[in-house]
């Protein structure tokens, strides 16, 4: 071994070794699921399962709450994002391109969905829909799902509407294209992967949402987290393994469909609006 | 002045014959195009704020009084709370800072395919729900968890203790926050061109002054925007101290769901959330004003 790695150089051992820690710190929780889950028996002290299985994977996707969980989480997650997009986008828009009096004020008045601490703002959310009458309702559990998307979903498209350089609208205006013929074919593709990477992050942490729905949607409305929750505490780890690699399938699924666009300058733009 | 082109143009058809000037009119397009959003954090923030804010100061007969505050401050088992989530925040907001800007900087001045590896994978931890990642930390560092199989087959007898511990609180909290601090400082160092770091090592500046000459003033603005929403996210975390956290001391996120959903103190529970709100705030100034202070160079 010892002229193995004196031949790799010292560089090449150190960059193996932050890889090494990288993988075992981020992903090794995450690889640690993915074994359980596929496994029939795996007793102490063995570093791998002993008998592989698949028994708990049909125990998990025969079971009705686990099912009607999954299509009512991807519906409120779908809604979730579309309403954002809507409402979030002129909003955006608005923040980059057009002067109105006290606009920083307003962008940073997003802030104060990440000041309070969530579970306060919950319980305060959850006291004040109960006097609307919005408690156990579809649009409560939206609107606590919007709550932690506001934010992102309207600084990081602030940030690519700004990125997009007003020298390329103006020639379009230049050649006779009125203003929403340049907001749709020059503007709008241009600041798409910021509002694509805002959409992904509103749908997955739509997706993620448990202490809101907790606090509103009982008991009718048991999402994914939610079920987790239940599966935790009353099955053994091998069926909270395989229900953590369904839930967080959407997740790889959806990041490898937009690797191109997720990436650090369009998301960190977002949270740096100047 | 940078007028907005888009507001004028759309509404110069109609300023000419009303005679408003396009800037009011401007000011108007922008004014309607926030509100909706902004009427959503009125409903679903600003006014759950307020009213926790009042509950604060509320007493059980439903008086004012700073009594939540003063047990807040003064009951034994409230201030080990506080002070454990302070120090927990604390060191966390300075271990995920230091870890995250060291990887960063690995990240901007290495290549190769290991490299190329880490940046793909870095952003994982930053999508996978929070349940899950608490879930995989349980069983990774637990009780005969996959650590200690690992450990023992290479030999080690004991361990540091992670679950319902300080530790595993601390490690969930760096594995949640460095991956976005990492994001935010690879986006600044990418910002800073190849040419000036070449052109300092030509004058014979070494690797520490030009870490501390060009690196540090070029990125010290995405720290505090790194610290601010690290800072923000564990002070009030929930989901991981809930399911890993000791029972004595606990985060305030804890104490306060605890104290709201088992013992109904709601006065107590949101003279908790404002503390935290208030400590929140202050980062809060510290980012606003640096990225308001930035404003008038970049117009």
């Amino acid at each position: 071994m010892g002229w193995y790695a004196r031949s790799l150089g010292k560089r090449k051992i150190f960059e193996f070794i932050v890889l090494l820690v990288f993988v075992f710190f981020f992903l090794g929780p995450l690889l640690n699921l993915v074994l359980l889950a596929f496994s029939g028996k795996w007793q102490y002290p063995a570093m791998l399962p002993q008998i592989w299985s698949l028994e708990w994977w049909s125990f998990v996707l025969t079971k009705e709450e686990v099912l009607s969980s999954i299509s009512l989480s991807f519906g409120i997650a779908a809604i979730v994002t579309v309403a954002s997009i809507l409402i979030c986008i002129p909003a955006a828009y608005a923040f980059a391109r057009i002067r109105f009096p006290l606009s920083r004020w307003f962008l940073f008045s997003f802030l104060l969905t990440n000041a309070f601490p969530k579970m306060g703002l919950y319980v305060s959310i959850a006291v004040l829909f109960y006097q609307v009458g919005l408690m156990n309702t579809l649009l409560g559990i939206v609107l606590i799902h919007i709550v932690n998307t506001l934010m992102f979903m309207t600084w990081i498209p602030a940030a690519a509407f700004k990125s997009v350089h007003q020298a390329q609208e103006e020639s379009a205006r230049d050649v006779g294209a009125g203003p929403f013929r340049v907001f749709w074919h020059i503007t709008l593709p241009m600041a798409l992967p910021g509002i694509l990477v805002a959409s992904i992050f509103t749908f997955l942490s739509s997706l993620d949402e448990a202490q809101g729905t907790f606090m509103v949607g009982i008991p009718d409305f048991k999402t994914m987290p939610l079920v987790m929750y239940s599966i935790v505490e009353d099955y053994p780890s091998t069926a909270g393994a395989v229900f953590s690699i369904i839930m967080t399938l959407p997740t790889i699924i959806l990041l490898m469909g937009a690797r191109r666009f997720v990436n650090a300058d369009v998301m960190s733009s977002g949270f740096q609006m100047k | 002045m940078n007028v907005d082109k888009a507001g004028l143009i759309k509404m110069k058809g109609k300023t000419e014959r009303t005679g408003i000037s396009s800037q009011t009119k401007a000011s108007i397009t922008g004014l309607l195009m926030v509100i909706p959003s902004f009427a959503l954090l009125v409903f679903t923030v600003i006014i759950p704020i307020s009213l926790a804010v009042k509950e604060s100061f509320l007493d059980t007969d439903r008086a004012f009084s700073l009594k939540n505050y003063t047990y807040l401050f003064t009951d034994k088992a409230m201030q080990s709370n506080l002070m454990f989530t302070l120090n927990l925040t604390l060191i966390s907001t300075a271990l995920t800072l230091l870890i995250g800007y060291l990887l960063a900087i690995y990240l901007r001045f290495n290549e190769g395919r290991i490299t190329d590896w880490i940046r793909k994978l870095y952003y994982i931890p930053m999508f996978v729900p929070g349940v899950i990642a608490t879930y995989g930390i349980i069983n990774m560092y637990g009780n005969h968890g996959w650590l200690m199989r690992i450990g023992n087959a290479l030999g080690f007898e004991s361990f540091p203790r992670f679950i319902y511990d300080y530790n595993g609180l601390l490690l969930a909290n760096l594995w949640f926050n460095i991956p976005f601090t990492t994001m935010l400082l690879s986006s600044a160092l990418a910002g800073i061109p190849n040419s000036v770091i070449e052109s300092a090592r030509d004058v014979g500046a070494g690797k520490i002054s030009i870490f501390a000459k060009f690196i540090v003033p070029m990125t010290y603005k995405t720290l505090l925007v790194a610290a601010t929403f690290s800072f923000m996210g564990m002070i009030g975390a929930f989901t991981a101290p809930f399911l890993i956290g000791p029972n004595a001391p606990q985060v305030l996120g804890v104490a306060m769901q605890q104290s709201f959903s088992i013992y109904h103190e709601v006065g107590i529970a949101s003279a908790m959330a404002v503390f935290m709100f208030l400590l929140c705030s202050g980062m809060g100034y510290f980012y606003i004003r640096s990225m308001i202070k930035e404003e008038p160079a970049a117009r």
